[in-house]
């Protein structure tokens, strides 16, 4: 396209233009008042009027200006919501299928128009394409804020225009915001935002709303879940009773608390108070009991993780039998400040001739077996039991429920000497089943051994971080043990650390230190009573007797999860939802080429499951620390997923998958929210079935090629204007004016 | 070695003489039994009726509590190694020890610093030149920890019967001094002659008269020496919140 046009010289100022002007004007008026006044001719003053406007054109030298350019179709940048919440119904169609209705109409409408069709969800927008929308991880939220921060901070050509499409359940701005914020939101891009709402009813709809906490969430200290409950769409509420369970390894759910919602005006608020009395990643599932016609079940329950840390690790130290072996080990527990110890040792049999008349003489307290085993057990983060003999110190009772403890996530670990394992009647018992190892039957095998060896370190002990900082002080060495407990083959899944070089457990070598998970909780059997000997001994005294402390802290950290002593750090790439492909990540350190293998089971289902779960696997090489495995479409609930990298002790991740999770909480939505947007900033508002009345913004011209030319030289304008002037001169001198 | 409860409980005192010649058949179970070694120290060991009384405190541990211990405790010298290989030894004498060797004090100072317990046992408290030559060692070898008082709160005197003040063969003063690393009472300072008030004859008898009273003193002394044994097996575990209630109500009693 050409246009043509006329202009003035370069360098003529817009002041200059002006000023010009009011002298003309000036000049024009005292013409007209003296042709009036003195009937002056009419030639007189029109040669006036012409020298006027020759002195202009010899000043601003007037020029024609021929262009080249283009109408461009200006940008609009339609903003698609991709929460997931867009699943929901809107009728009998999602709000996702309305949304992409809706876009297909906008795109046919604004033909007049570059469209550019971006997702919003959390952060910056990402370019939408139809055809990969499915592949793409949906986002929980609806950041609209967000979204235009990035685009007002984003280089490049702005758009004429923003066309928003959601359902208007945003995150940000969301249904409190006050004008001024509506208005700020087109004021970064200066344009005007335009809405299109793809549902206007609610479902009928019983959800939690909303899930907070008040507290940390720390091991046996009280924590208060804030509910919201939320009720709509006409559906009749009332009252609705909530539980509130934590979903537990190869375990039914147990029950945390429970209440009831009673909804006025369709919401309700209430707090659940509960402890979580294991330390590490929790899943609590939250469950409202809907009343019928509810249409969203998905919101229903919210499965929740929690992070649960320890102000200190609360251990409880039994032995059955004061040693040296004892002694170490209360002092190391002692001198750590992040441990709570609470201890109980056997000082005195039935059998001792303690010389006094009556017990008063004596310090001794009796052994409160009953009431530590049942009322406080749960507040323990873990039990040492010490060469205590089960049966003659009334245990044996509270053997099942110790090893219902470890299975709910509570830590165990049996030390060695005479009345461990075998010896202290816990061969058949509950209890030995939770232990990595298999006790023998007392028949069939002694329960001790009595010759010396070292410990012999395998493989697994090798590889383990929890054994790191006792090779790094003594190497391969170990003391010299004096004798051994007889433990059976290891229990599946179970690693053995150190082994007897001489004594056998079925096939393979004996177990003297061996880890496993049992349930949500791990054991550790230790087979021998002189690990004291890691700091009184010359070998001990080589590390200054650090290496007795370098294995407590390394056993003791691994029982308690502590990151550092685990195989793999193992997290998910993203959030999890039921249906929609997820994928661990694992990071280990480096070292050698291993195989991993992943098994993954799902918590809270009673009893084993009808067949063992199908390990994935993969190969990380040498010089590989981090690798990605897809664990496929997961159903709703909550899982474990346990990674075996080569012979280290298994890591162990627990982790959620949600089918509605917090995007789905408030299934309503909310047009008038877009159509305040729209108000504020100048855009306009529609339903979903009127996408295709939206209007296009006008083309803008590009200029491509401007061509400026005088129409006369400089110097013919000044000559015409100083012949103007003297011609009006001599007029003005024939007309007796001068 | 030592088995079960109910077969050291039949150890008849008259087998002292014997066991203590042999040499202990250390097995499982025994390897952190309570083994009070008498530390030798520039070449001078103790000698006479008092080198029986390591075997009769083992004996009398074992047979009033269910901690086990050596019966033929065996010497060890402060510049050897195997002083390192456990966490307690008696050093007991009557006279002047002499100036350490630095393979002594180096020996001593490692034994302290990896946390040992060592009692001090002055065999004749009234003249006092061994505690006295002792105190001036030990200020050689830890200068940064001289000798304090020790409370009458300390766990030691609760740390199985409970005991007023120490008591030996003789009854000495009724405090002890000790040298306190961290919050462990690490060297004991008696000054009331322990291994006096233990020691007994081949034929099971005690060696020598307890001063200034006789039996109520000696079984005073055997608690005390039973305290010790358990506070080196236990450390401060009486100490522990559960057990105070009981203990402040069992004091009570026995005032």
């Amino acid at each position: 396209m050409i246009e043509r046009g006329f202009g003035v010289a370069e360098g003529v100022s817009t002041a200059l233009t002006w000023s010009l002007g009011v002298l003309l004007a000036a000049w024009l008026l005292l013409l007209v008042l003296e042709a009036r006044s003195r009937k002056v001719s009419a030639w007189l003053t029109a040669s006036g009027v012409l020298t006027a406007l020759l002195v202009a054109a010899a000043i601003l030298r007037p020029t024609r200006v021929t262009s080249r350019g283009a109408d461009l179709f200006p940008k609009v940048v339609v903003l698609l919501d991709r929460s997931w919440r867009l699943d929901l119904k809107a009728g009998e169609q999602t709000r996702e299928q309305v949304a992409l209705d809706a876009l297909h109409a906008l795109q046919k409408q604004l033909k007049q128009a570059r469209v550019e069709v971006l997702g919003f969800g959390e952060g910056p927008p990402a370019p939408f394409v139809e055809a990969e929308a499915g592949a793409v991880e949906r986002p929980t939220d609806s950041d609209l804020t967000a979204s235009l921060r990035a685009l007002s901070a984003a280089p490049g050509e702005r758009p004429k225009a923003l066309v928003v499409v959601s359902d208007g359940r945003l995150t940000s701005p969301n249904e409190a915001a006050t004008a001024e914020t509506l208005k700020e939101l087109g004021s970064r891009l200066g344009v005007p935002i335009h809405t299109v709402s793809v549902a206007s009813s609610a479902p009928p709809d019983a959800s939690i709303r909303k899930v907070g906490t008040t507290g940390a969430a720390v091991a046996h200290q009280k924590l208060a879940l804030e509910l919201s409950v939320g009720c709509s769409g006409g559906l009749s509420c009332d009252e609705l009773p909530i539980t509130v369970e934590e979903l537990l390894h190869g375990e039914p759910p147990a029950p945390l608390a429970q209440g009831v919602a009673k909804v006025r005006d369709g919401v309700a608020t209430l707090e659940l108070p509960f402890t979580l009395d294991r330390a590490g990643r929790r899943l609590v599932r939250v469950r409202l009991d809907a009343p019928e016609g509810d249409k969203v079940p998905e919101n229903n329950q919210r499965l929740l993780t929690f992070d649960v840390t320890r102000e200190r690790v609360r251990l409880l130290h039994v032995a059955g039998r004061p040693t040296y072996d004892v002694r170490a080990l209360r002092m190391w527990l002692k001198a750590d400040e992040s441990i709570d110890l609470i201890a109980f040792f056997i000082l005195r049999t039935n059998s001792d001739a303690t010389q006094v008349s009556d017990d008063s003489e004596l310090a001794l307290i009796p052994f409160p077996v009953d009431e530590l085993f049942t009322e406080h057990l749960p507040s323990f983060d873990a039990v040492i039991l010490q060469d205590i003999d089960a049966v003659e110190y009334k245990l044996e009772r509270h053997l099942p429920a110790l090893a219902r403890y470890v299975r709910a996530g509570g830590g165990l670990i049996m030390v060695g000497g005479p009345s461990a394992f075998m010896g202290g009647g816990y061969a058949g018992s509950p209890l030995g089943e939770v232990l990595p190892v298999t006790l023998p039957d007392r028949d069939s095998a002694p329960p001790i051994d009595m010759a010396s060896f070292e410990p012999r370190i395998t493989p697994a002990g090798r590889a383990a971080p929890a054994l790191r900082g006792v090779r790094e002080l003594l190497g391969e060495r170990l003391p010299q043990m004096l004798g051994s407990n007889t433990l059976g083959p290891l229990r599946p899944g179970a690693i053995a650390l150190w082994e007897h070089p001489d004594r056998r457990a079925g096939r393979d070598a004996m177990p003297m230190l061996a880890l496993g998970d049992s349930g949500d909780g791990r054991a550790i059997a230790l087979g021998v009573d002189g690990t004291h000997l890691l700091q009184w001994s010359e070998l001990g005294e080589r590390s200054a007797g650090r290496a007795y402390g370098a294995l407590w802290e390394g056993l003791v950290g691994w029982l308690m999860r502590d990151p550092r002593y685990e195989s793999a750090r193992l997290e998910l790439t993203h959030e999890c939802r039921a249906g929609a492909p997820a994928s661990l990540v694992i990071t280990r350190l480096p070292g050698a080429a291993v195989d991993v293998k992943v098994t993954l089971e799902r918590l809270g289902d009673a009893g084993a499951p009808p067949a063992p779960p199908k390990p994935l696997q993969l190969r990380m090489e040498g010089d590989v620390e981090t690798a990605t495995l897809p664990l496929g479409a997961l159903s709703e609930g909550g899982y474990t997923a346990t990674v075996h990298i080569g012979s280290s002790p298994a890591a162990r991740f627990d982790f959620a998958c949600e089918s509605g999770g917090p995007a789905f909480a408030d299934s309503r939505p909310d047009p008038s929210l877009l159509e305040r947007i729209s108000q504020q900033t100048g855009g306009v508002s529609l339903k979903a079935s009127e996408a295709s009345s939206l209007k296009a913004p006008p083309p803008t011209h590009v200029e491509s090629q401007r061509v400026v030319a005088p129409l006369l030289p400089a110097w013919i304008w000044a000559l015409l204007a100083a012949s103007g002037i003297g011609a009006h001169w001599y007029a003005r001198r024939r007309a007796g004016l001068i | 070695m030592l088995g079960k409860k109910a077969s050291r409980r039949h150890v008849v005192l008259s087998g002292l003489a014997a066991l203590a010649g042999t040499r202990a058949a250390h097995a499982f179970g025994d390897v952190g039994a309570f083994n009070p070694r008498v530390v030798v120290a520039g070449g001078k060991r103790l000698s006479g009726p008092r080198s029986t009384g390591p075997a009769s405190w083992s004996m009398e541990l074992v047979n009033r509590t269910s901690a086990p211990a050596r019966l033929a405790p065996r010497e060890v010298s402060l510049d050897r190694p195997e002083l390192c290989n456990e966490p307690f030894a008696i050093w007991a004498g009557d006279a002047d020890v002499g100036s350490l060797s630095v393979a002594e004090r180096r020996g001593l100072a490692k034994f302290i610093r990896l946390g040992g317990v060592l009692v001090v046992d002055d065999s004749d408290p009234a003249q006092g030149s061994f505690g006295r030559s002792v105190r001036r060692e030990l200020l050689r070898v830890l200068p940064e920890s001289p000798p304090v008082r020790l409370d009458p709160s300390h766990v030691v005197y609760k740390t199985f019967y409970i005991v007023e003040r120490p008591v030996g063969r003789v009854l000495g003063p009724p405090t002890i001094d000790a040298i306190v690393r961290g919050k462990n009472a690490q060297v004991l300072l008696l000054s009331h002659d322990l291994l006096g008030a233990l020691a007994r004859s081949d034929e099971g008898s005690y060696s020598l008269p307890t001063e200034p009273s006789g039996y109520d003193q000696r079984q005073q002394a055997m608690r005390f020496a039973v305290n010790i044994a358990m506070y080196v097996l236990c450390s401060d575990y009486k100490d522990d919140q559960v057990h105070a209630p009981f203990l402040m109500r069992r004091r009570a009693q026995a005032r």
